[in-house]
């Protein structure tokens, strides 16, 4: 490590902090230079959030000490860390939506006149000052609620930076964003970065470690395994850093599949969201489905699963002509579909990993006095649990007290406990750590294996084409190309091409 | 900081706690509370309140809230009495002399009726459920005030009056639906269908549209289910008092919500148990009884009442700030809670 007298902006040595139960950091030492992009990486439960929480004074530590700006501080509060620019920009937008980007930058400190009442007309023209200082094209006067998530996002970084901050903590910024809006909030770090802002990055995504980020702190288990160059490594090397043991790339065996499609897609069109889309499922095959962010592959989704409107065109499943007009009339045909947002869709945080997995199975578990069959219940999920590797305390557990990864098994064991013929993954991997990501891709492989026809809908073509048998790429609402994996022509870079219309 | 970790255990097992306390305490004050006499009394006031409180909870499992309770008692109990009571003089009745069974018949419809209009405008039209179970709770106590002018309606014949009048053996029949009804409701909340959904649909509504449930359709059915068991609270109130006046239930949705509240049912939805709801309604009941017994004003009742409301309003916040909230926001306020699972 190095020994240079160069000042930190925040320097943190032996940080030690235990839970009860649990060390969750054990002798960390974190290393902050001004105008860097310092990656935190690590598996879910690694200590990066009580890591970030001592930075920013919400814990305090057990032992060790932490300096910031080379000044050594006793005792962090979130006073100090918020006195010393230190900011936290959430996943989710804490901004108003129903008030303009102007009175969301001046929230509680408004300028008024004489007599007290708001002045727009310098509220306006000061928020404009302050977005065109930080080179931010947002009408000041426009609706928070109408702008995109990266711009929310650059909004609220940009906030913190007229509050002279000089530590923005990001975390899982990009997960909610599109894939283009990534490019967008990655200049935009850039260039503040250049402006002495230090980043602290937190992700899952590790690509984005390798295009944004300039140094790197691995955690695995609340201990330090070190700091790098982001240079200095690639990607096998970082997972290998992250999870201490060499990962499997998973890559999915090619089946054989009978000719018979189980779900038929003929001339279905729906205005605004998709066109004219003709498509074939059979039987244990995953097709994948991709695209930029609406070019229609959710909302085909969404549509086949009754939470929106399907359109016009022919659907058949098993020869059978298909609709749903909602979701449960959708699992009752054997459809089933696994939605991109886990917390809003996916899951009922509060419930416990019990009622969430027999939720949409309560009919089947009913005996004739329309009583649950509690003891049937529970052993249909402890199999789901045992089989894919759920790990909780118990099924009595509150599924919002899993990790992500295990939250998302606990929803494909409510989908796989239907039964269904015909599987719907909205980003099945989306905001899992690394680990997970693989053993979900086996999951889905294996229930593939079983005669479900799945279609895998993602952005990430790399991830697709290690699980996919085909890749159906949509633009603007058609289908625009399609690839057999295993074909000579069937590369990464071609699909990709694809996507952006090529 | 250990002793956080017990807080979550401890506030959803209080009201017992809070019920042997109240119970250890009056007893000591009073020895006339720990009576035969008394004790049957607590459950008699338990017995109406308790059945509005599970009807209320159903609502509130759902993360919905049902007003217009405590005016479907007296509008329905209205109803009953005048159909079944005579005519002129005192009575106050239609004078048709409608058996008691078709009467409280007409008070269960009018009970599901008043159910199926808050469910269709909340559902349906997408009005929100507050405001328009507060304007059913006006509307309902405007009805009553104008048919009756104000007037009492007396003189009920006993068949009407036999559920909140008579005894089977040694338990008045108030006693045991309350707790027949309880039972009911338990196995209803934890082993059918119907209940999961319930917590389903509170804990988060559009997980549980894709999951295969239909929020609106179960909203709809948990008013049916208010509606009804405030007509049977109607029905038992009425033969408890023996005369119905315009103003029959008023004010008691506040005891009602603090009943359900107190024993551990969340307002934000998908929270709580009926059996803790009835620890609630029997942790009232006694601390009415009790304030009665050591003669304290009924001056003053009220403002015991509202204190217990905010306590229980203190508990219910509490919980929420104690359990580690949903994992999006939180993230940064919280340990990682369940150490250990990765």
């Amino acid at each position: 490590m190095d020994t240079t007298t160069e000042t930190y902006v925040v320097e943190m040595h032996d940080i030690v902090k235990t839970f009860p139960g649990v060390r969750a950091l054990d002798h960390v030492d974190f290393r902050l230079r001004p105008g860097e992009i310092h990656s935190l990486v690590g598996k879910n439960g690694a200590g990066k959030s009580t890591l970030m929480n001592i930075v920013t004074g919400i814990y305090q530590p057990d032992e060790g000490q932490i300096w910031i700006g080379g000044e050594r501080i006793e005792t962090m509060t979130t006073a100090i860390a918020k006195g010393a620019g230190i900011a936290y920009v959430h996943q989710h937008s804490q901004l108003v939506p129903a008030l303009s980007v102007a009175e969301n930058l001046f929230c509680g400190n408004q300028p008024t006149n004489g007599a007290g009442f708001v002045n727009w007309r310098r509220m306006n023209r000061e928020a404009g000052e302050r977005l065109e200082r930080v080179g931010l094209e947002i009408d000041p006067k426009s609706k928070v609620e109408g702008l995109s998530v990266a711009e929310k996002q650059m909004i609220e970084i940009a906030n913190a930076m007229f509050a002279a901050a000089r530590v923005i903590i990001l975390d899982e910024a990009t997960a909610p964003l599109p894939k283009n809006e990534v490019d967008m909030l990655f200049d935009f770090v850039r260039r503040q970065r250049d402006q002495g802002v230090a980043f602290i990055y937190i992700s899952h995504y590790l690509e984005e470690v390798f295009e944004v980020c300039d140094t790197v702190t691995v955690l695995r288990d609340g201990q330090l395994v070190g700091d790098y160059q982001v240079s200095s490594l690639d990607m096998p090397e970082l997972i290998r850093l992250i999870s201490g043991a060499k990962l499997e790339r998973f890559k999915r065996e090619r089946v054989e599949l009978d000719g018979k499609p189980v779900l038929e897609i003929k001339g279905l069109s729906r205005p605004g969201a998709y066109y004219d889309v003709n498509l074939e499922f059979k039987a244990g095959e995953i097709v994948g489905l991709t695209g930029l962010e609406g070019c229609g592959k959710a909302m085909l989704a969404r549509g086949l699963y009754g939470l929106e409107p399907l359109g016009e065109g022919e659907v058949w499943l098993e020869g059978q002509p298909y609709q749903a007009k909602m979701p449960d009339e959708a699992l009752d045909k054997g459809v089933a579909y696994l939605p991109r947002d886990r917390h809003g869709l996916g899951i009922v945080g509060i419930r416990s990993v019990l009622e969430n997995i027999s939720l949409s199975i309560l009919e089947k578990l009913t005996n004739g006095l329309g009583l649950l069959r509690t003891r049937t219940e529970r052993q249909h999920v402890r199999h789901y649990v045992d089989t894919l590797g759920i790990i909780t305390p118990g099924l009595r557990q509150p599924v919002e007290f899993l990790s992500g990864g295990n939250q998302q098994k606990v929803v494909f064991a409510k989908l796989a406990g239907t039964e269904p013929k015909v599987l719907l993954l909205d980003e099945p991997t989306q905001g899992v750590d690394v680990q997970a990501k693989i053993e979900i891709m086996k999951i889905v492989d294996e229930m593939s294996r079983q005669g479900v026809a799945v279609a895998f809908i993602s952005e990430d073509i790399r991830e697709m084409a290690d699980v996919c048998d085909r890749i159906v790429v949509m633009y603007d609402g058609a289908v625009t190309a399609e690839f057999h994996m295993g074909d000579p022509d069937a590369t990464v870079e071609k699909i990709l091409h694809a996507v952006e219309g090529g | 900081m250990k002793f956080r970790r017990y807080i979550p255990v401890l506030l959803d097992n209080l009201i017992w706690i809070l019920l042997l306390g109240t119970v250890v305490l009056f007893s000591l004050l009073t020895d006339r509370f720990l009576t035969q006499t008394n004790i049957t009394n607590i459950f008699i006031h338990a017995a109406v309140l308790g059945i509005a409180a599970i009807g209320l909870s159903f609502t509130l499992l759902t993360g919905n809230f049902d007003l217009s309770i405590e005016s479907t008692i007296g509008f329905t109990a209205l109803i009953g009495a005048w159909l079944v009571a005579p005519a002129g003089g005192i009575a106050h009745g239609s004078g048709w002399n409608v058996p008691p069974i078709v009467a409280a018949l007409v008070m269960l419809l009018a009970g599901l009726g008043i159910g199926w209009i808050n469910g269709a405008l909340i559902t349906r039209a997408k009005m929100n459920n507050f405001i328009v179970t507060l304007a059913m709770l006006i509307i309902l106590r405007g009805i009553m005030l104008g048919f009756t002018q104000g007037e009492t309606i007396a003189q009920l014949p006993a068949g009407f009056k036999a559920l909140g009048h008579d005894k089977v053996g040694a338990f008045p029949l108030l006693v045991i639906t309350l707790l027949a009804a309880f039972l009911i409701a338990h196995i209803v909340t934890t082993y059918r269908r119907l209940g999961r959904d319930l917590y389903a649909v509170g804990g988060n509504s559009a997980a549980a549209l894709a999951s295969g449930i239909n929020p609106d359709k179960r909203i709809r059915q948990v008013y049916l289910i208010s509606g009804a068991l405030a007509a049977l609270a109607g029905l038992m109130m009425a033969g408890r008092l023996g005369v119905v006046v315009p103003s029959l239930g008023e004010g008691m949705i506040f005891e009602v919500f603090a009943a359900g509240v107190i024993g551990g049912i969340s307002l934000q939805g998908g929270r709580g148990t009926m059996i803790g709801a009835l620890g609630g309604v029997l942790l009232l009941s006694t601390i009415n009884s009790g304030l009665n017994l050591m003669r304290v004003s009924s001056f003053w009742i009220m403002t015991v009442r509202g204190m217990v409301i905010l306590a229980a309003m203190f508990i219910d916040a509490q919980k929420v700030r104690y359990r580690v909230p949903t994992p999006t926001t939180a993230k940064i306020k919280t340990a990682a809670p369940a150490p250990a699972t990765d």
